[in-house]
């Protein structure tokens, strides 16, 4: 007995002592005035001229100096280290004033060479800046400085939102690029541990148009982490000062506990769609190539999907019933006069007998005789978007389509869709950044890669695709508004007509705000919570 | 014994249950009652329903026979796999040994998702959701054995050196006769190893639907059940979430108990 | 001269082993769907850079035999090549973590095989099997990695260690369970029982020595599992080990970084056999 009792003594303080020591979940070491929330994997680069992925993109917007910046808030293009500036009627000529004491975090001055030196080597074809596609010939484009304060920039051709290009070019020091560790921007890199935490000081030299401060907080921590239960936990904790994506569960986790803390700001831009493989090169039988292409085939599948059961049930409330590529929170983009299908079981099954199917008991046939069943491919990872996938599921089930849902991880996804074509259906989201539908040119355009039901075409496969291609070439080279909204109301009209995409839903933008946090002003665009990091700042901190 | 019989019967008992729940007319696995999610229990549906409406009875029942069959097919491939390879590399030639323990090591380091990526590559993408398990249970039985035949090894080792195997040696026995005589004497590692293979392998397959295998929708998961329990979200919306994991250990335990007088 | 010929025969099958484990895990990495695939190719902002990028590594990858040699003159440099994800030396990578996966490995395990012995040794004592003691390790069999460090978290204590040492300790208990059991129902500890030799005499006298030959196997077993139990709780905490490491280069497919984490496991693995073999038994290893 003394035996057993001794043991199990021994063992409980073994336990208690190793469990206690390294705790479930520690973030790092907060600094006095420091904001801190989580980004999902470490940046691929601090250069901000080779950005191209979302988290460096994001470390870029918070540390670098920018001629313009594009308010996520006003959606407007403001001034920032350029004072004013100015485009030619033919809107081949830009001319920047720069703005006069404008330095950078090591003191030195901001000057029209340092930022003719930042975009002539956004512009080199070595640096391979993918910033550099937007002004469609780099090559050909020519910048000037006739005197220390001013800069022109000589473009090719007119370029539709140009201004919003500058947002994303970072003026540095010439001669020397230093990775984001000298920045003209709020914050510096200041430190960087790999899977572990980015840390931004404050640049003592910033100063904010707004305030004609530096920015209120000492620094910022973004701190890599890619588990949800975690962030909830450290963000619970006060650790976290905000976090910028909620899963709907999650989201009304916190909103019990605290419905102050967790808002949901309404329709995100993104949309979810479903979407089936139209490519002529696709390893499918002919049969299903056919249905594939029939579209009274996809409007019937547009019909038979209930998109309120998948905002209800999949996102909990947190989404909107989607039937276009602008969804309403686009407010200058939006129309909600476009006719789409909407559910109608009769209507579908109308629609399928019309085109030649026929139900034997509750499965549909085609005319060759062929059972119509098909699989839908999602990724893994995402479950709104399986249960999606489920609730669609059945809801074909209906319609005698009998479906099998297959989840894959990404780059075997990314393989399947954009390199073999080898997938029947695909449910995937969009992330739309910038509300101007020109940003979605490479959607739309028949030729492009990125033309996800049949990408790649040498010449438009239908007529309605000659359509679109025709109507997305006007938007983009009109200067008329009028103009550009009637070609973009077609586009959503042609495509609410031909369904190539099956829009399902707007996912809802959902965050979380610590209450100790002031200065934010939630926005639609990314980073919806931080666009104006110059601004916040934790209650009580000088 | 008798604590034998009565897990043998308990056991037996699960499985009828579980094939009534499922056999019943109106019962489904899959329909979705979209206007009751998260329903607590009730008479329509006595566990609840889950986040799509479905039954929750009906699913756990079905995930029971259908989870629980795989991974304990697979689990006893594995450990027969990994007893046959032990025995063989023990008792029989010193260069069979000596290229059995070698494949062991060389299968324990490599990263078989890439494998299982593969092989999902190569299933069309609209197999059904069975012939998808079923694959997924072969292959985890496949991948599962080098570990142990490892230890199996070592102990077939001390088998063969002991001395009453040497006594038997001397009387005459053949190599098949002493691996007969033998293989009682391994199952304190090949028990322990068939008993944790089950839990693992019900797991397994559900973290492979990550990359495209497991039991398709909508087909219910055991495996995906429990991975349910590490959503926090999840753990307070309903009791109901602990009742697939609560009845995995009162099977193990049966299972247990009818291998323990073994 | 007879170690020096066990050691060289030794270091022959570690050099064999890891060889083959490199054209093993190469062919796997290489031929699964999605190498040359980048979820960026879908951002129409990304897409072009990206797919120039993939475009180098389908050069470099073209076949086989380039990408060996590709990764071969990585490791003759002694940074290990160059990272595909993060683009810098995998040694650079690698080395960091090292230590911080080797201390969470060897206090699990310590941790793991004291719980395991204790249980086992009281579970296996009792004169009539009781499914009271197989329910914690049931308990801990069944519940996945990831809901066992929701619960840390819930709670608030406890961490990867305490995960770790948990989910070994529930395998290593079955094992021992087992080998105790059958040594408590041997001839000679059932008549000392009967004469009334005290419980700690008879398990440091007889029960330990007499199941020593299992333990060496069973170590083996428990180190392989801790091995493969490192990568879900590393990542699952965030513990920048080479754990996670090897996760997310699996997830991204960097082959640089996955063929120097799966040639530390293919060593890791081999040490855990030497470790158990007897030196007798080396010739037939």
């Amino acid at each position: 007995m003394r035996l057993l009792a001794t043991s199990l003594t021994l063992a409980c303080a073994l336990v208690t002592h190793l469990g206690a020591v390294s705790c479930a979940a520690q973030a790092a070491q907060r600094l006095s005035g420091e904001l801190a929330w989580t980004i999902g994997y470490d940046p691929k680069t601090f250069d901000p001229a080779k950005v191209d992925d979302q988290e460096s993109e994001l470390v870029r917007y918070l540390t670098a100096g920018v001629l313009l910046r594009f308010n996520r808030f006003t959606q407007r293009v403001e001034p920032a280290l350029a004072q004013s500036w100015s485009l030619s009627a033919d809107g081949k000529i830009l001319t920047f004033k720069m703005r006069p004491g404008a330095k950078f975090s090591d003191s030195s001055n901001v000057t029209a060479q340092d930022a003719a030196w930042s975009i002539r080597r956004v512009l080199l074809p070595d640096t391979a800046a993918p910033v550099a596609e937007e002004f469609v010939s780099p090559a050909s484009v020519r910048v000037d400085t006739p005197d220390p304060n001013t800069l022109v920039v000589h473009l090719p051709k007119r370029i539709a939102g140009i201004g919003k290009v500058f947002d994303e070019i970072a003026i540095e020091p010439m001669n020397r690029p230093s990775d984001g560790r000298v920045t003209a921007g709020p914050f510096v890199v200041a430190d960087y541990r790999r899977s572990q935490f980015v840390r931004l000081r404050r640049n003592p030299y910033y100063r904010s148009v707004a305030t004609g401060s530096p920015a209120y907080a000492a620094g910022l921590r973004l701190d890599i982490l890619e588990n949800a239960e975690q962030e909830i936990r450290l963000f619970a904790r006060g650790e976290y000062d905000l976090i910028d994506e909620l899963q709907p569960d999650y989201f009304e986790l916190l909103r019990h506990r605290d419905p102050a803390v967790a808002r949901d700001l309404g329709p995100s831009l993104n949309t979810e769609q479903m979407w089936f493989n139209q490519s002529p090169a696709a390893p499918l039988p002919s049969w299903e190539k056919a249905w594939f292409a029939s579209r009274e085939f996809r409007v019937a599948v547009s019909q038979a999907i209930h998109r309120d059961d998948l905002a209800r049930i999949a996102y909990l409330g947190h989404a909107t019933p989607a039937y276009s590529f602008i969804s309403p929170a686009n407010t200058a983009w939006y129309n909600r006069n476009i006719s789409a299908p909407k559910t109608d079981l009769a209507a579908a099954k109308a629609s399928l007998v019309h085109a030649g199917f026929h139900f034997s008991g509750s499965q549909l046939i085609d005319a060759t005789g062929h059972a119509v069943k098909f699989s839908i491919l999602t990724n893994a990872g995402n479950e709104a978007r399986q249960k999606m996938a489920t609730l669609v599921q059945q809801d074909l089930a209906a319609v005698g389509m009998h479906v099998s849902v297959v989840a894959l991880d990404f780059p075997a996804l990314i393989e399947r869709l954009m390199h073999t074509q080898d997938y029947e259906a695909c449910l995937l989201g969009l992330e739309n950044v910038d509300p101007d539908p020109n940003a979605m040119m490479n959607q739309w355009l028949s030729s492009s890669p990125d033309h996800q039901w049949n990408p790649s075409e040498k010449t438009p496969a239908t007529a309605w695709e000659a359509e679109i291609d025709r109507e997305m070439n006007i938007q983009a080279s009109s200067t008329s508004d009028r103009v550009r909204k009637q070609a973009v109301d077609r586009v959503q009209q042609i495509v609410a007509d031909q369904q190539p995409f099956i829009y399902l839903v707007y996912p809802n933008v959902l965050v979380a705000i610590s209450p100790r946090l002031e200065g934010v002003r939630p926005a639609l665009l990314a980073p919806n919570l931080v666009w104006n990091a110059d601004s916040l700042r934790l209650r009580g901190a000088q | 014994m008798r604590s034998k019989f009565a897990a043998n019967c308990l056991l037996a008992a699960l499985a009828l249950a579980a094939i009534i729940v499922v056999a019943m007319p109106g019962a489904s696995y899959s329909h979705q009652d979209r206007e009751s999610t998260f329903a607590s229990a009730s008479k329509a549906h006595p566990a609840g329903t889950d986040a799509l409406g479905r039954d929750r009875l009906v699913r756990v029942s079905a995930a029971l026979l259908l989870s629980l069959t795989g991974a304990a097919a697979a689990s006893a491939l594995t450990t027969a796999a990994a007893a046959g390879v032990g025995v063989v590399a023990a008792f029989g030639p010193e260069s069979i040994g000596w290229i059995a323990i070698l494949t062991c090591d060389v299968f324990l380091a490599p990263p078989w998702m890439f494998l299982l990526m593969i092989v999902r590559s190569a299933l069309p993408l609209s197999a059904s959701p069975m012939s998808s398990a079923v694959v997924t249970f072969v292959v985890l039985a496949a991948l599962g054995w080098p570990a142990c035949a490892r230890a199996v090894h070592k102990g077939a080792l001390n088998l063969k050196t002991s001395d009453w195997m040497l006594h038997a040696q001397a009387a005459g026995l053949r190599p098949t006769q002493l691996v007969r005589t033998a293989v009682p004497n391994l199952l304190p590692v090949l028990l322990p190893q068939f008993l944790i293979s089950i839990p693992a392998f019900v797991i397994a397959e559900a973290n492979l639907g990550a990359i495209g295998l497991g039991i398709g929708e909508p087909l219910p998961s055991w495996g995906g059940m429990l991975l349910e329990l590490d959503n926090s979200a999840m753990l307070f919306e309903t009791r109901w979430v602990y009742f697939p994991i609560a009845l995995l250990i009162i099977v193990l335990l049966l299972l247990e108990a009818v291998a323990m007088e073994a | 001269m007879k170690v020096a010929g066990d050691v060289v025969r030794w270091l022959a099958r570690t050099l064999a082993i890891v060889l083959l484990v490199i054209v093993g895990s190469t062919v796997l990495v290489r031929f699964a769907p999605g190498y040359l695939s980048d979820a960026r190719e879908m951002d129409s902002r990304y897409g072009d850079a990206v797919r120039a990028e993939l475009s180098v590594e389908a050069a470099r990858s073209g076949t086989l035999t380039h990408l060996l040699s590709a990764e071969l003159q990585g490791w003759m440099r002694g940074d290990g090549g160059v990272s595909r994800e993060y683009g810098v030396p995998v040694s650079e990578l690698i080395v960091p973590r090292l230590a911080v996966t080797g201390e969470l490995t060897l206090r699990a395990i310590v941790m793991a095989w004291s719980l395991a012995l204790l249980a086992s040794l009281f579970s296996s004592a009792a004169r009539r099997p009781s499914l009271l003691w197989q329910a914690p390790a049931a308990l801990l069999l069944a519940v996945p990695t990831a809901a066992l460090a929701t619960l840390c978290l819930l709670a608030g204590k406890g961490g990867p260690v305490l995960v770790m040492a948990l989910l070994l300790s529930a395998r290593d208990f079955k094992f021992l369970h087992y080998a105790l059991r059958k040594a408590w129902s041997d001839p000679h500890l059932l008549q000392a029982r009967a004469q009334g030799v005290k419980a700690h005499r008879l398990v440091l006298g007889f029960i330990l020595p007499s199941i020593r030959p299992q333990l060496s196997a069973l170590a083996s077993l428990s180190i392989v599992t801790a091995l493969s139990a490192l990568v879900p709780v590393e990542v699952i905490f965030n513990v920048p080990g080479l754990g996670q490491l090897a996760w997310n280069a699996a997830l991204n497919r960097d082959l640089p970084v996955l063929l120097s984490a799966t040639i530390i496991m293919a060593l890791a693995v081999t040490l855990a056999g030497l470790a158990s073999d007897h030196p007798g038994e080396w010739r037939s290893a």
